[in-house]
């Protein structure tokens, strides 16, 4: 169920190229990852995200997320200019909402009637337990049992209350049309935003060197740097993207540093240079007191 | 130099003005980064007691530059002095190591306290942290458990 499908490949000239393209949903300017083969390509090529969902299991949590999957700008940015990523529709455009509600009583309505005619066997089965159970017992009570038993098929009602409700965990949820599909475009020209562009140099650039990045909004720095795949490793540094021209307070520069510190990371400033390389400079604790 | 009425008492030199360190004549504009990098020169060589205290003038960056060693045999580091009110720029902290040596950022608050910052070229491992290290196991979920 998980395999990729054929109708994934992509089309054009760049054949040899043969993963298939990934499919992204705009929220917004949000791009999110719903599908599974999506979720396993997007980690493939080393990129993390952050899943958003919550579990249908365990829904009172923020342990373990489910799908979707949010991409960072410079992950989506990434995909873009690998033309790994496709746009897909929100929402499909043939099913409206009134259909699938439809669609879900219809289904049910059935499991009510299934459900009513297991629960009515198996009180007759509670029943008849009962009474065979009693056999060395008073007769009067073993009366009364079978007198219920005979009741028990007009008068049995089996509350809607009771009725077990299956979540179906399997179904995305999402449809999706792969015929309209449109690759998304790689971003405009560099230096449209100083801070953006730099950023994702060197998101680039460590993704390059074989480094896994992830968001470092709870160190204060621009990502966090794994020297693996993040279930197998901690952070190694948290890299902070200034562009080489711009202007630090040198207290924002020890509290950075000291804070790097306390977490044993390494903090890097990380600086796209003028040949499309990328400077970093390693902050640490100097030992003196 | 002669005292021109009786009983008005000169005030005493100003005897940083006098020190041999001679950061004076480096002639750098920017006085606060100067003095900041006095009272570094004064720790390291009168706290600390490293060797081979002297001080460079940075043409590109206009600041008064250490270069120092922690003790005997030890490698030359050099010590960029900044007040710590000041702003740096990723550009200059790269002229500095482009020098070659290990560099120490030292920043100057106000009350001359001084804190000492490493910085290297390239991207450095941290330590790892020390163990011994103890497999948790159940232990949060009989925890919790426990709690209920």
């Amino acid at each position: 169920m998980e395999a990729l499908s054929c109708g994934e490949r992509r089309l054009g000239s760049e054949e040899e190229y043969a993963a298939p393209a990934v499919g992204v949903s705009l929220c917004d300017s949000a791009p999110l990852v719903w599908r599974m083969q999506d979720l396993r390509a997007v980690r493939a090529e080393g990129l993390v995200g952050a899943l958003l969902g919550s579990l249908p299991r365990t829904p009172r949590q923020n342990g373990r997320l489910g799908r979707p999957l949010l991409l960072l700008p410079e992950e989506e940015g990434l995909l873009r200019e690998r033309r790994a990523a496709a746009a897909l529709p929100d929402r499909c455009q043939d099913w409206g909402g009134a259909e699938l509600r439809q669609k879900h009583e219809e289904e049910e309505k059935r499991s009510f009637e299934e459900q009513s005619v297991l629960a009515l066997e198996d009180r007759k089965l509670a029943l008849l337990r009962a009474m065979t159970g009693a056999e060395s017992g008073a007769t009067s009570a073993d009366e009364a049992l079978r007198r219920r038993l005979q009741a028990l098929d007009q008068n049995f009602t089996f509350p809607q209350s009771a009725m077990a409700v299956q979540l179906s965990t399997a179904r995305a949820g999402l449809s999706y049309c792969p015929e309209a599909r449109a690759f998304l475009q790689a971003y405009g020209p560099p230096g449209a935003e100083p801070r953006c562009d730099a950023r994702y140099q060197v998101f680039r650039d460590l993704r390059g060197r074989g480094f896994y990045l992830t968001s470092a909004g709870k160190f204060g720095g621009d990502f966090l740097v794994y020297p693996g795949d993040p279930l197998r490793f901690h952070a190694h540094f948290i890299a902070v993207c200034v562009s080489l021209d711009e202007s630090v307070c040198l207290l924002d520069v020890l509290a950075v540093a000291r804070l790097g510190s306390n977490v044993k990371k390494t903090v890097l400033l990380c600086s796209p240079g003028p040949d499309a390389r990328v400077c970093y400079t390693s902050l640490q604790w100097s030992g003196m007191i | 130099m002669s005292g021109a009425s009786g009983g008005e008492k000169r005030p005493p030199p100003n005897w940083i003005l006098q020190h041999p360190a001679q950061m004076k004549d480096l002639q750098i504009e920017d006085s606060a980064q100067v003095h900041a990098a006095f009272l570094v020169y004064m720790d390291l060589t009168e706290v600390r007691r490293w060797k081979e205290v002297s001080c460079v003038k940075s043409s590109e960056l206009q600041v008064v530059l250490l270069e120092a060693r922690e003790k005997e045999g030890a490698p030359t580091l050099t010590i960029l002095p900044l007040p710590a009110h000041q702003s740096v720029t990723h550009k200059s902290i790269r002229h500095v190591l482009d020098r070659g040596f290990p560099v120490l950022l030292c920043a100057v608050a106000a009350d001359s306290t001084l804190v000492y910052q490493r910085m290297t070229d390239g991207l450095v491992t941290p330590d790892p942290p020390v163990g011994p290290f103890q497999d948790m196991g159940r232990r949060q979920h009989r925890k919790r458990r426990q709690q209920r």
